[in-house]
């Protein structure tokens, strides 16, 4: 464990499946040869087998604090890379050519099953859940590294490969139970998401917070208790980490769906929940019934005009309070080095 | 086993080059290794119900000039695993300890280290790794490792070398001197690396004709 812990929390009533976050980070930190098949950050449809196709079936994590075993994910369940033949479809003078995708008809890609979902016409359903790795108290790819080339910072709980120790072996990947390692074959290395390292010590939130447009991804020191993290895990209780069941802990909490009501044959709205309650209990464990029903109750007395501090965290209307201490803009912090280094300091 | 003097090494880097022909070579057994060795829970208990280090016998040969030393080894394996995408390489080591009396198995201690070259299919390239115990390897010391493998009808061919010589902290070769070897093999396609994979029942002696 480390001192304190950095933490995001994601509102998925607020998600709209944009993927402004995946490419946010895409564009940040995995542009460079041998990263054209990672995704450090993924937004996928539930119900559906997700990113990569059936992960929750790929095992790992803990069970009553014994390691299990998992499998590695292949590149092909992630999606391959794919190369499209612009320089053909824009300028090759054929009006009929389209776009295709190189080697063939792909199969899977991330968010394949984008808004399949569940349920039966009038009460289907779906939402989206973007995954990140959760920088987990307990994590089970550091435990399984043999090398120890995976840390945990003890400043901000932030766990990071050295890569300079990894020999590609890929034990993390197998152990993750979230798969949420990825492996670079030109390198031979593995690699994840840093939480924007580099951006958070200067104060500045993750790219896939910042960037996002619905404002649904806070952030903040677990144990900052002004902050909107503390008020949502442990005050509201309305954030949840997805699959506790895998008992790493998780930092990556969710604010879980709500739904409009199912309608009955006759179209009319009736006490039964859209989404089967059993089914979010799959994802986010039994404590999902109370913190929907919090959520619901706070919802009704914000509707009768009463105040809710909840409902008031989770509308974000100013937008850099739900970066916590992490609201400075990337701007800022050029100025500010331009001033240290004291060229063109007066330019600012 | 004997690492038979030559005047000249160089003909012997290439793993099929004819000389190694005229080069007695040992059998040397294999098992897998411990289990109950490897550094952590989680590869105990995803390796537990899984078979792995089944080679049973590695062919090894030696010759030295008096400045550099060539191992060969020659394994079975029905097809080579390259390592390449998101494959593992197939993989060879030779062990020497430094000092003391470092257990194989342990992959020595901070007493007694080990001093290793390994060999991958992985860019067909040999490094100096140092062990203090399993799981701690880290870069050895400039020994001028190198190596190739080759793969021909069923087997691994394999030619590791460096310098008899060594900087501090790697295991000192010394002409006319006897000192000890150990093996190690992984399978790529059994996805076998780090402290998976087939290892010599115990030390052999090595002897350096002078
Ligand atoms: S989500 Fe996976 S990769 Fe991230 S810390 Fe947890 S176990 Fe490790
Ligand atoms: S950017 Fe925000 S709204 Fe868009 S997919 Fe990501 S988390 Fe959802």
């Amino acid at each position: 464990m480390s001192d304190r812990q950095v933490a995001m929390v994601i509102d998925l009533n607020k998600c709209i499946g944009c993927q402004t976050c995946t490419i946010a980070c895409k564009t940040m930190w995995t542009s460079k040869e041998g990263m054209e098949g990672m995704w450090w950050n993924t937004v996928s449809t539930a119900p559906g087998e997700g990113t990569p196709k059936g992960w929750e079936q790929m095992g790992g994590g803990f069970r009553d604090g014994k390691a299990q075993p998992g499998r590695l994910p292949k590149q092909s369940e992630f999606g391959d890379p794919w190369e499209f033949n612009y320089e053909e479809t824009l300028f090759g003078g054929d009006p009929h050519a389209t776009l295709k995708p190189s080697g063939g008809d792909p199969d899977w890609g991330t968010n394949w099953d984008e808004d399949v979902g569940g349920g039966e016409y009038p009460n289907s359903f779906f939402f989206y859940i973007p995954r990140i790795c959760n920088h987990c108290t307990k994590p089970a790819c550091m435990e399984a590294c043999p090398r120890g080339a995976i840390f945990k910072r003890d400043e901000d709980g932030i766990v990071l490969i050295n890569e300079d120790h990894c020999r590609g072996f890929r034990f993390c990947q197998e152990a993750c139970p979230y798969k949420e390692i990825y492996y670079n074959a030109v390198t031979g290395k593995s690699q994840k998401c840093l939480f924007c390292l580099p951006r958070m010590e200067e104060g500045v939130a993750t790219a896939c917070s910042r960037q996002c447009p619905g404002r649904v991804r806070f952030l903040g020191f677990l144990d900052d208790e002004d902050g909107p993290i503390h008020k949502l895990v442990y005050d509201h209780k309305v954030a949840l980490p997805l699959h506790p069941e895998y008992e790493t802990e998780p930092n990556v909490f969710y604010i879980p769906p709500l739904a409009p009501p199912s309608f009955d044959a006759e179209g009319n709205p009736t006490e039964e929940d859209r989404i089967p309650i059993t089914y979010l209990m799959s994802l986010f464990g039994g404590e999902v019934v109370e913190a929907l029903e919090t959520l619901k109750a706070e919802k009704a007395a914000r509707k009768r005009g009463e105040p809710s501090e909840l409902m008031d965290t989770l509308i974000s209307r100013n937008w850099v309070d739900l970066f916590g201490p992490f609201n400075k803009s990337p701007k800022d912090i050029e100025a500010m080095r331009l001033m240290e280094g004291g060229q063109l300091g007066t330019a600012q | 086993m004997q690492s038979l003097k030559v005047t000249d090494i160089s003909g012997f880097l290439d793993p099929v080059a004819r000389p190694w022909n005229g080069i007695a070579a040992e059998r040397v057994d294999m098992m897998p290794s411990p289990l109950g060795l490897q550094p952590n829970d989680y590869i105990i208990a995803s390796w537990e119900e899984r078979p792995y280090g089944e080679l049973e016998v590695l062919s090894a040969a030696s010759v030295h000039d008096g400045q550099r030393i060539a191992v060969r080894l020659v394994w079975e394996k029905d097809k080579p695993s390259a390592g390449a995408g998101e494959g593992f390489p197939d993989a060879a080591a030779i062990a020497f300890p430094v000092r003391g009396d470092p257990l194989l198995m342990q992959m020595g201690s901070a007493d007694a280290p080990i001093h290793a070259l390994q060999w991958r299919a992985r860019g067909n390239e040999t490094r100096s790794v140092n062990a203090e115990g399993i799981g701690s390897s880290k870069p050895g010391p400039d020994v001028a490792a190198a190596g190739k493998g080759g793969w021909s009808g069923g087997n691994w061919h394999v030619v590791m070398t460096r310098n008899l010589a060594v900087p501090q902290g790697g295991a000192v070769l010394v002409s006319g001197h006897a000192t000890r070897i150990g093996f190690a093999v992984w399978n790529g396609h059994n996805e076998e690396r780090a402290g998976i994979k087939a290892v010599s029942l115990d030390w052999i002696d090595l002897e350096l004709e002078a």
